[in-house]
């Protein structure tokens, strides 16, 4: 082919698809107005619930496999997969019965090999599943539908954990998917859940689609967060990654998007004054905020330090840091507990009321500290931690300490965090983060109160008085028995300053008016969510 | 020519092996843990740990440099940490919203700086000329996001003419994928524009003061072909030089222009692998544009040989 061949022939093809005359994988007008186009917290760039666990592979994976149990919006766990439960009057046997009918997304019925498989799978992953795992005699399938779960000793939130929404969650995959490796990333996608995932149109840091799955059959009771009939009302579901926020809102406003989950707050009064636009709060667990201290290295290894620092926090300077003047946004937290939920408490925590400047140099003096820098690691690229950084700084000189700042990204606070070398090897003192309130509405998943030396999180807390509540909590009879031991873990974490709470604070979503159902909870439910 | 050509290709090579050797060491010693972000932040030190064993990131930097030195060679670029698919294939999905990014800012900046740049050369000292260096510098000085969201808020949101963001594709129809191009192509070129509209003034200014021209002129050869058919052939070899040097800033600047505009192209794959340390696809990456940058020299050496029969290699 000559030079004036190739352009005749690449002008003409350019004509034909321009006019529609090639053969396109665009959505006619009528499939696209059932199309829902969502803009996610974040980049689905992975999709194994159980390998990864970011919120937003959570979210994602809700969609498309399902859960045994799911929680409702007052924290009890309701049936989902199963048709029912046994246990034993010893509390060593579990029964669990599925309910009939279940297909995965590959027309194969869902079955007890499945789910014994699955739940193998994220015993390895998750931390009940692990308390579970260390008192297990045997998980086994009895026959197609019906596994038994026997226990060397009494597990009374079997089925919290089940039902919980906190990653992982306890997805129920194909036994052949689910034979992978706990901490190898599994390929194939096919659950049970109300949508199947288009995994031809994924285009990971882009696009992620998921379409309806025909043979899914919704329970019967009225949908409430992850329990109840998930009815799906669209065709399809498609996640738009937009990484700038300014772009998001604008798409939003131009409707090329339908819904957003995390507008920054800066952007919400634009979004608010729109007419075709709802603004309302997004997840009602909010966020704590929090920075934690290395309790294995000086200055934070001591007592004193650390409570100097708790004394002399000011937490609104904190929340407006992030949140600015909208006070509906924020809380002050003088715990460690998500405010709004049965179990909240404020025992003890009257250390984090003080905002006593002059008692918290007291109480440097009287430390014994001697000007070791403080190497406070801030990760610049999330709003959030960039801000608190910048108040903790101030906070830290103004009782007296030596602050060395230092500024990166999340990858590098990531790995810098899990380096137990002294601050002047290459660890750190400090760095800051925050927890999902949903994951801090008592000690089940809550990774970042545990106290437990060496197995806890970065900083490395250990105060067994803590470590003595939470058992108290995980064996609590009743709620009573549950509150109390939450009032003594609370005292117990502020008093030892386990971590910094730097206060609660919410965030809303968007969503466009011709879109009806949208429903605030601790993640995005798709589940009758209509498209006008 | 064509052993010159053969030869260049062939250069290529050490090249290319130098900037993997370079990269791979860079990310190896960059602080940053692809673990610790997989795991999530809820995860345990333990749990991070396990992960960076089952990715093979806890082995020593000669052995993952030489399996991964010995299957580039073979052309495999690798797995992408995170989304376990190959490199190759992200690249594939990204490649075409970056190319057509880049061919239409080129297109866009070439046709109107040039001829912004002779006009501009031609009325010296006048407003005209003022007004085009003016431009230049408002092209400079602006960042390239404060011009995208201006753009995006007058054309898409204002006026409606225009998507704010996302990326069609060309088989999708030419009008569509024009329709998503145009304002990230403006935003993007907007730099590139005031960069040669001011190398061809400059050097046109040097040309127009030559012999040559004035005795064009004095035969009575008319302003349009002293300017475009005696003037700017001789003034090419800078431009083109320029328009050379400017695919690098096109390749930078699409990291921006494609964040702004929510284009998925390889601008956003590479910044995200940064964020997130996925260094086979930071490698792939960094791999293919640096081969694109080698390429590019050679098509500027060779055009040299076009604009100036002089120059023979």
């Amino acid at each position: 082919m000559d030079r004036r061949n190739f352009l005749k022939t690449a002008a003409g093809t350019g004509v034909l698809a321009a006019t529609g005359g090639l053969a396109m994988p665009a959505l006619s007008q009528g499939a696209a107005a059932k199309t829902l186009r969502f803009v996610p917290q974040a980049n689905l760039a992975n999709f194994d619930p159980i390998w990864g666990t970011q919120y937003v592979v959570r979210n994602a994976a809700a969609l498309v496999w399902d859960t045994l149990y799911g929680i409702d919006s007052k924290f009890q766990p309701q049936r989902q997969m199963v048709e029912g439960e046994e246990v034993s009057s010893d509390g060593l046997t579990w029964t669990f019965k599925l309910r009939s009918g279940l297909k995965f997304h590959d027309g194969t019925p869902v079955l007890a090999k499945d789910v014994v498989q699955s739940l193998k799978r994220w015993q390895a992953r998750d931390p009940m599943g692990l308390m579970i795992k260390a008192i297990e005699n045997e998980l086994s399938a009895v026959d197609d539908r019906t596994w038994t779960w026997k226990l060397k000793q009494p597990f009374p939130k079997m089925l919290l954990a089940l039902a919980k929404n906190n990653a992982p969650c306890s997805f129920i995959m194909p036994e052949r998917i689910a034979k992978t490796d706990p901490f190898t990333q599994i390929t194939e996608y096919v659950g049970s859940g109300p949508m199947k995932f288009a995994r031809n149109e994924w285009v990971p840091g882009a696009k992620a689609v998921f379409e309806k799955f025909a043979d899914y059959v919704p329970r019967s009771e009225k949908a409430d967060w992850l329990a109840g009939g998930k009815n799906i009302l669209v065709d399809r579901v498609e996640w738009v990654i937009i990484p700038d926020a300014a772009t998001a809102a604008a798409a939003l406003q131009s409707g090329e998007v339908d819904w957003w989950e995390t507008p920054l707050s800066d952007l919400v009064p634009v979004l608010k004054a729109h007419k075709d636009i709802n603004v309302d709060i997004g997840d009602p667990l909010g966020n704590i905020g929090a920075f934690r201290m290395n309790h294995l290295h000086p200055p934070f290894n001591n007592l004193k330090v650390r409570q100097a620092v708790l004394t002399a926090m000011n937490q609104e300077d904190f929340m407006r840091s992030i949140v600015g003047d909208d006070d509906k946004l924020w809380k002050p937290l003088p715990g460690f507990f998500t405010p709004g939920t049965p179990l909240y408490t404020e025992a003890g925590g009257d250390m984090l009321k003080m905002k006593n400047v002059a008692a918290a140099k007291k109480l440097i003096a009287e430390s014994g500290y001697n000007g070791e820098p403080v190497i406070c690691v801030v990760a610049q690229d999330m709003s959030a931690t960039k801000a608190m950084g910048d108040v903790t700084a101030e906070l830290l000189k103004s009782i007296g300490l030596k602050v060395d700042f230092v500024a990166t990204d999340w990858g590098t606070v990531g790995a810098r965090r899990a380096q137990k070398t002294p601050p002047s090897q290459g660890g750190w003192s400090m760095f800051h983060t925050w927890h999902a309130g949903a994951d801090c509405i008592n000690p089940s998943s809550y990774t970042a109160i545990r106290a437990n030396g060496d197995k806890a999180w970065f900083g490395w807390p250990d105060v067994p008085a803590v470590e003595t509540e939470v058992t108290n909590w995980f064996n609590a009879k009743d709620q009573a028995e549950e509150k109390a031991a939450m009032d003594r873990l609370n005292k117990a974490a502020v008093e030892n300053v386990v971590y910094a709470p730097t206060g609660f604070y919410l965030g809303y979503q968007a969503w466009r008016k011709n879109v009806t159902g949208v429903t605030s909870g601790p993640l995005p439910f798709f589940w009758n969510v209509a498209k006008g | 020519m064509l052993a010159f050509i053969i030869r260049r290709i062939i250069t290529t090579i050490p090249v290319m092996a130098f900037v993997a050797l370079f990269v791979f060491s860079l990310l190896y010693i960059a602080p940053g843990d692809p673990a610790a972000v997989i795991a999530g932040d809820q995860a345990s030190p333990a749990d991070v740990e396990r992960i960076r064993q089952s990715l093979g990131l806890d082995r020593p930097y000669l052995v993952r440099f030489g399996e991964w030195f010995f299957r580039v060679l073979q052309g495999d670029l690798g797995t992408s940490i995170f989304t376990s698919l190959p490199v190759t294939q992200l690249i594939a999905q990204r490649i075409e919203p970056t190319l057509s990014l880049m061919v239409l800012t080129l297109i866009l900046a070439v046709s109107i700086a040039v001829p912004l740049g002779v006009i501009a050369a031609w009325k010296a000292g006048t407003w005209v000329d003022r007004a085009v260096v003016g431009f230049a510098v408002f092209g400079f000085s602006v960042p390239v996001f404060v011009i995208g969201y201006l753009l995006a808020y007058v054309f898409a949101l204002k006026l409606d003419w225009v998507p704010v963001q996302g990326y069609t594709p060309i088989a999708q129809g030419i009008w569509p994928w024009f329709k998503n191009l145009i304002l990230p192509s403006i935003t993007l070129g907007t730099v590139y524009i005031a960069l040669i509209a001011r190398i061809t003034r400059a050097t046109m200014l040097e040309v127009l003061q030559q012999d040559y021209v004035r005795t064009a002129q004095a035969k009575g050869v008319g302003n349009r072909d002293v300017l475009f058919l005696h003037s700017l052939k001789n003034a090419a070899v800078p431009v083109v030089t320029i328009i050379g040097i400017g695919v690098a800033l096109l390749i930078g600047g699409a990291v921006v222009t494609e964040s702004v505009f929510a284009i998925p192209g390889l601008g956003r794959l590479t910044l995200d692998a940064i964020l997130r340390r996925d260094y086979p696809v930071i490698q792939g990456v960094v791999l293919i544009f640096s081969f694109v940058y080698v390429l590019v020299n050679l098509a500027v050496d060779l055009i040299y040989t076009l604009v100036d029969p002089r120059i023979r290699y």
